[in-house]
């Protein structure tokens, strides 16, 4: 139980707050940068924090994506270029704004009301995991093993698409996990005789290459047009203003929990959800698309509860449910602690520095927000040629900070070109990282309850636990394939009625 | 063919090669019932089926298919310039024990900002080895990292 001196002693006893702020400064021009996601601002970070006491790193990880939510809003607000893929729905009227040469109020609505997200999904956040992982006490290794196929079944929703694409790339994810010491038996597999394959492939590695470097070669030769107005300022909200705006951020913050909660939800689709229902249930509706500060207010709003409330799943049970929190779990298992609910029982500091240290972000936001302007409006307006040579470094040395090897920076460029390939192919990474960060956990957890059940395979369905996520797991297969199904149906419908429409116009 | 078809090629061959890797698996006294090999050889059956899936839609459909899109070569013509990227890094790599953490850095930007159509003035040389230095300090003086001083300087440096 964290008490109030708990807090005191994280606050004053330890470099929380530099590392808050610190982690919130990166993640604010990180997410600026157009091209640069919240989950890429956080894999730029990763291996920095390798050296760090695992509590801080995960507190300054957790504080790169809340920056980052906000950052991704400028470029958007400013230039009509989301700078992450969660503040897309923000361009439609925070661009608006920006043409009526409001763009100061429209960076002040995007700011304050994603405080007023973070701060209801933290408490989401707070009030909800610690009951969740309760459940801790009771689990066994086929609790463990139903754990990890539930992880597993998020790839359903994850698969962009294609459902062979999604589980090929997942395959190929716990190809990559099997590679190194046998977690039972102690053989080395897949390491033709190099030392450095021994502890297997680590999955920030993975990260690094799949989602930075493939940004970075897929960026490559292209032209940054359009300049940012250095002179812009943030004009925060009145009071008058926040009372109007409350309706669209309590439904920002409601599809926030709601997507937050829900494995492959995310803050992209919270923000389009939220901006769709802030235009319903709006006094103004027909203001939208031209400049609406509700507009701006419900998605950032949600996007910033998703970065909270995200994390729900992460903690309680080790399911990532984004590319962010897949991430941040990469951070956890690069510091040897076990996603799930382990962690609360072991490793408390680790969540009470996460949970105080967020709490410093959210507020710290709006002081540093409104300082960094100018830095993340420079930074976004440095050439291209540039910007590209300096991350690349900045990735390149990070990686070199891992082990001091060299064979860890071959590792990440050949992942940095099956990532390109894969993106040129349609796979999505999301499912491949899943299977880097879960296989260790499903494979080992499997063959144990087999080896302590003496090969009775009946274990798993005589643990309770093990077979409600089993069925959950089934469940969310079920309803994603079926969702799926649907979409598809409705798209060839659309479709055929595009067809026949055209064929009638060309007729007539 | 189009794109679907080669990539189920792609992950047969995966499948395939990762297969054949496993034989080299070596048996242990400590096996359990499902072993060190249990699980490689179902994922190397399931990729391959998922590839041959793959391979006869993606045939299927080239059938029904349009020529390339103007998109798709756009992107094609885009693959050698990002393999030329990546070449840059795997050229600091070979280099880096050699020249060193410092003049490595400084190459990597230089040569990336010139290769991303930086203009050749006084500004390339300056930001390369400013970076370089920036770089140098977090990395070495404030988080003690080893970088490697390179063989060309070790002299100088020890």
């Amino acid at each position: 139980m964290t008490t109030f001196w708990d807090i005191v002693h994280l606050l004053t006893g330890t470099p929380l707050i530099p590392v808050a702020i610190m982690g919130l400064t990166w993640g604010i021009l990180g997410g600026a940068l157009p091209g640069i996601s919240a989950s890429i601002t956080m894999a730029l970070v990763l291996p920095f924090t390798y050296t760090m006491d695992p509590a801080m790193a995960i507190a300054l990880l957790a504080c790169v994506y809340i920056g980052a939510e906000y950052g991704g809003s400028i470029p958007a607000i400013l230039i009509r270029t989301p700078g992450t893929n969660s503040s897309a729905a923000t361009v439609i009227d925070g661009y608006e704004l920006n043409r009526q040469g409001r763009a100061g109020e429209a960076l002040g609505i995007s700011l304050m009301s994603g405080v007023v997200g973070s701060l209801f999904g933290l408490a989401m956040l707070v009030l909800l995991t610690e009951p969740l992982s309760w459940l801790a006490l009771a689990f066994t290794p086929p609790s463990y093993f139903g754990l990890g196929i539930l992880g597993l079944s998020v790839i359903a929703s994850m698969t962009g698409g294609s459902l062979v694409k999604g589980l090929a790339a997942a395959v190929i994810g716990l190809m990559i996990a099997t590679v190194g010491t046998d977690p039972i038996s102690g053989v080395t597999r897949f390491t033709f005789d190099v030392p450095d394959l021994l502890n297997g492939v680590e999955p920030v590695l993975v990260m690094v290459g799949l989602f930075a470097l493939t940004e970075l070669m897929s960026q490559s030769g292209s032209v940054s047009l359009t300049q940012l107005k250095e002179s812009v300022r943030i004009r925060l909200p009145g009071l008058a203003m926040m009372n109007r705006l409350k309706r669209s951020q309590i439904i920002g913050c409601i599809l926030g929990l709601f997507e937050g909660l829900t494995p492959g939800g995310g803050g992209s689709i919270a923000a389009f959800m939220s901006y769709n229902e802030a235009r319903r249930w709006s006094k103004t509706p027909e203001k939208f698309g031209k400049g609406s500060e509700e507009g701006v207010a419900a998605p950032e709003a949600a996007n910033n509860t998703v970065a909270s409330t995200a994390l729900i799943p992460l903690l309680s049970f080790g399911i990532p449910s984004s590319n962010s929190t897949a991430v941040l779990l990469g951070g956890l298992l690069m510091h040897g602690l076990l996603p799930g609910p382990r962690l609360f029982e072991q490793n408390p500091q680790v969540i009470d520095s996460l949970y105080v240290g967020s709490f410093v972000a959210i507020i710290a936001q709006i002081g540093v927000g409104m300082l960094l302007l100018p830095a993340a409006v420079w930074l976004v307006n440095r050439p291209r040629p540039y910007r590209a040579g300096f991350i690349f470094a900045l990735i390149l040395s990070g990686i070199y900070t891992l082990n001091t090897s060299t064979f860890d920076l071959g590792i990440a460029l050949a992942l940095g070109v099956v990532g390109y390939l894969m993106r040129r192919t349609g796979f999505p990474f999301l499912p491949m990282i899943l299977g880097v960060v879960l296989g260790h956990m499903v494979e080992s957890s499997y063959r144990r309850s087999l080896v302590l059940s003496g090969g009775d395979m009946m274990v798993f369905l005589q643990d309770p636990i093990c077979v409600g996520l089993l069925l959950a797991a089934t469940g969310f297969v079920v309803f994603s394939l079926t969702r799926e199904l649907r979409d598809g149906r409705r798209a060839r419908a659309e479709q055929a009625r595009n067809h026949k429409t055209h064929g009638q116009e060309a007729h007539g | 063919m189009n794109k679907d078809a080669w990539s189920g090629v792609a992950l047969l061959a995966v499948a395939g090669i990762y297969y054949w890797a496993t034989g080299a698996i070596p048996d242990s006294t400590l096996e359990d019932e499902v072993g060190a090999v249990g699980l490689p050889h179902v994922l190397a059956l399931v990729l391959a089926l998922l590839g041959l899936i793959l391979l006869v839609r993606g045939v299927l459909a080239a059938r029904s298919e349009a020529a390339t899109a103007p998109e798709d070569e756009e992107r094609d013509a885009r693959l050698p310039r990002a393999l030329g990227f990546l070449a840059l890094g795997a050229a600091y790599v070979l280099l880096l024990p050699y020249v060193g953490y410092l003049l490595g850095v400084a190459l990597l930007i230089g040569a990336v900002a010139l290769y991303e159509g930086a203009p050749r003035n006084w500004t390339l040389p300056a930001a390369a080895l400013g970076g370089a230095v920036l770089y140098w300090a977090v990395f070495v003086k404030l988080l003690g990292v080893n970088q490697p001083v390179g063989t060309l300087f070790q002299g100088l440096f020890s």
